[in-house]
């Protein structure tokens, strides 16, 4: 398969994301409950720092390996319309949670999701799944074309 | 009309015009509809009109 700079820049992006987020999250959500420890700052900041250098690495391979890095019209419009799937993608995210927050307080019925700490990381998942929705549209709207 | 103008590439073509390589494959498959900007530059590659290279079906 030939795939395009571009290409393999969202493929490396992709799996970046799901290897240091999935992992985190993984280990975040299976250790959950309604007496869990909320989530320490040093924690946050050396996961994104983990990203950060496995990204900053994996995309200088990437530029150096490929001569040609140009980003043109169709580039753009692929990313705008990736763009627009991922906020629609977040946004009912975003209400399943309100919904799951009134639930919950009409009900009286809290769960380790509704703690802070579960809030935290539902709203963390939230937010890379709409990452990954990104980069799977942009993906495949590489392949597909319009 | 690339093989019409001395064999050229899509590689050259593209960068004669600006775009990549992949937005020149997707333009031959008709899985792209460039802007006017890009058609233009691509009939003034090819020294033609607009409508020799493009039509609307």
């Amino acid at each position: 398969m030939n795939l395009s700079y571009k290409e393999k820049g969202l493929i490396a992006s992709l799996g970046v994301t799901l290897l240091i987020f999935g992992w985190y999250l993984y280990g975040a959500f299976s250790n959950l409950s309604l007496n869990s420890e909320p989530v320490g700052l040093a924690k946050i900041i050396s996961l994104i720092v983990w990203f950060v250098a496995f990204e900053a690495t994996i995309q200088g391979f990437l530029a150096l390996k490929n001569e040609s890095q140009l980003e043109d019209e169709r580039d753009k419009l692929i990313e705008r319309i990736s763009y627009r799937y991922s906020y629609w993608f977040l946004c009912a995210c975003i209400c399943f949670l309100m919904g799951q927050i009134l639930l919950v307080a009409w009900l009286d019925y809290p769960t380790a999701l509704t703690t802070p700490n579960g809030m935290f990381h539902l709203l963390l998942l939230f937010f890379v799944l709409g990452e990954v929705t990104n980069f799977v549209v942009q993906l495949y709207y590489h392949q597909k074309g319009f | 009309m690339r093989f019409e103008a001395g064999e050229m590439s899509q590689q050259t073509l593209a960068d004669k015009v600006g775009v990549t390589r992949q937005t020149i494959i997707a333009i031959e498959k008709d899985k792209y509809s460039p802007s006017l900007e890009v058609a233009f530059k691509i009939s003034n590659v090819f020294d033609v009109a607009l409508v020799t290279v493009f039509n609307y079906n």
